[in-house]
């Protein structure tokens, strides 16, 4: 692996792997080479915390989480049909690992109790009613029970179909759809009343 | 939940199908998602219904852009966080079949995986610079000596080079390797150009994945 400083890596060229798409990646890695296995890593770690720190909600987990969801796609990789499908496959296996974690530690926190903090720095681009439409949309999800917000991420964070979230949290997908419907029912009637 | 003590201030959403002249939330974003295709007139013609209706497309408009702020927010994936997650994987999980190098006999058996082999096939993209070699498959059962085998190869090319000389230069690396490591009776190497990057060092236009 080339020696890279941990935060230089805008001064430096992309290796031809760190350029090529997912399926060459993720074939390669399939295939046992470790090198493209890291660039996988780097290229997904951001996404995977973030979707994972939404699922858990302000745990301190999410680099277990997501350790864990890369040990396991390493392992799963060679049974990857589509590596192009990489990014798909990688969100269903650390939101599965995230639901994981969580009936592990039931009962949970209070969530009222976790100060989860405002995204730091968006792009300078955004514009401030977006700004402040994200933060009431992050503020109104930290106020749903534990079941929607998960079911809420997994579909619209973590590109979930209704059958793999009934699947994931081991409910039918009656559930899955009357738990959608509240999420989306009590954040829009929060978001209209900050509206 | 009924809410009989207090008229409900008129600005409030209600979102009950009551409220939604009978209709609910789950249909209207079935309705939504299907593209409001077929035209269903009793919700067009509520006005409670397309009220709620654009709550929710303002919801999914604004979704993206939550995703968008969260991943800003994450810190860069330095290499002490790579090598974790590296220390934590077991390398030798990629063997695959065990491909003969010589006939069976009582006592001896010499084989090689599928796996070094694959990496051989990996390393001929050495002598082709800027070729990258993705996912490699052999058809054919590899491991009974003498069977047809088909070489099939992914791979990424540079921009810029001309795709037919790469790949020639590369089929005949990857037959030589072959050739000379093993004694699988290769029929056809097929190569497939799933990728063309941008030539290292022309940075300007980042490559969109």
């Amino acid at each position: 692996m080339r020696e890279q400083s941990a935060r230089g890596r805008d001064e430096q060229l992309p290796s031809p792997l760190e350029q090529a798409d997912d399926g060459i990646v993720a074939g390669r890695a399939a295939d046992g080479d470790v090198a493209a296995f890291s660039v996988i890593v780097r290229r997904y770690t951001p996404m995977m915390r973030a979707s994972t720190r939404r699922i858990l909600n302000g745990s301190a987990e999410v680099d277990d989480v997501v350790q864990e969801a890369f040990v396991t796609a390493w392992q799963r990789l060679p049974e990857l049909e589509d590596p192009r499908k990489l990014r798909s496959w990688l969100m269903r296996i650390v939101g599965r690992k995230a639901l994981d974690r969580l009936r592990a530690s039931r009962p949970q926190v209070s969530t009222a109790d976790i100060d989860h903090p405002a995204p730091a720095h968006a792009a300078p681009s955004r514009v401030a009613e977006t700004r402040a439409g994200v933060d009431a949309l992050d503020a109104a999800l930290q106020r749903l029970t534990d079941a929607e917000r998960e079911c809420w991420v997994l579909r619209e964070v973590g590109g979930y179909s209704y059958d793999e979230i009934g699947e994931a949290m081991d409910v039918p997908v009656t559930t899955v759809r009357g738990l959608l419907a509240r999420a989306r029912k009590h954040i829009i009637v929060r978001m209209e009343e900050w509206r | 939940m009924t809410a009989e003590d207090e008229t409900p201030a008129p600005h409030r959403f209600e979102l009950e199908p009551e409220d939604l002249d009978g209709h609910t939330i789950e249909e209207l974003t079935d309705y939504l998602e299907a593209g409001r295709t077929p035209s269903d007139p009793s919700i067009d013609r509520s006005p409670a219904c397309r009220l709620a209706l654009d709550a929710l497309e303002r919801l999914g408009r604004l979704t993206p852009d939550l995703i968008a702020a969260d991943l800003a927010a994450e810190p860069e994936t330095d290499e002490s966080w790579v090598r974790r997650v590296l220390g934590g994987i077991v390398l030798e999980a990629r063997a695959g079949r065990r491909i003969p190098l010589a006939p069976p006999r009582p006592n001896a058996d010499l084989v090689i995986t599928e796996g070094a082999v694959r990496g051989l096939v990996r390393g001929a993209e050495n002598v082709v610079p800027g070729v990258l070699v993705g996912r490699c498959r052999f058809e054919g059962d590899v491991s009974v000596l003498g069977t047809p085998v088909r070489v099939l190869v992914d791979v990424s090319v540079p921009y810029g080079q001309a795709i037919p000389n790469l790949i020639a230069r590369l089929r005949a690396e990857i037959a030589d390797r072959l050739a000379a490591h093993t004694q699988l009776d290769i029929t056809a190497i097929d190569i497939t150009v799933r990728d063309v990057r941008p030539l290292p060092g022309t940075e300007g236009d980042p490559v969109d994945r």
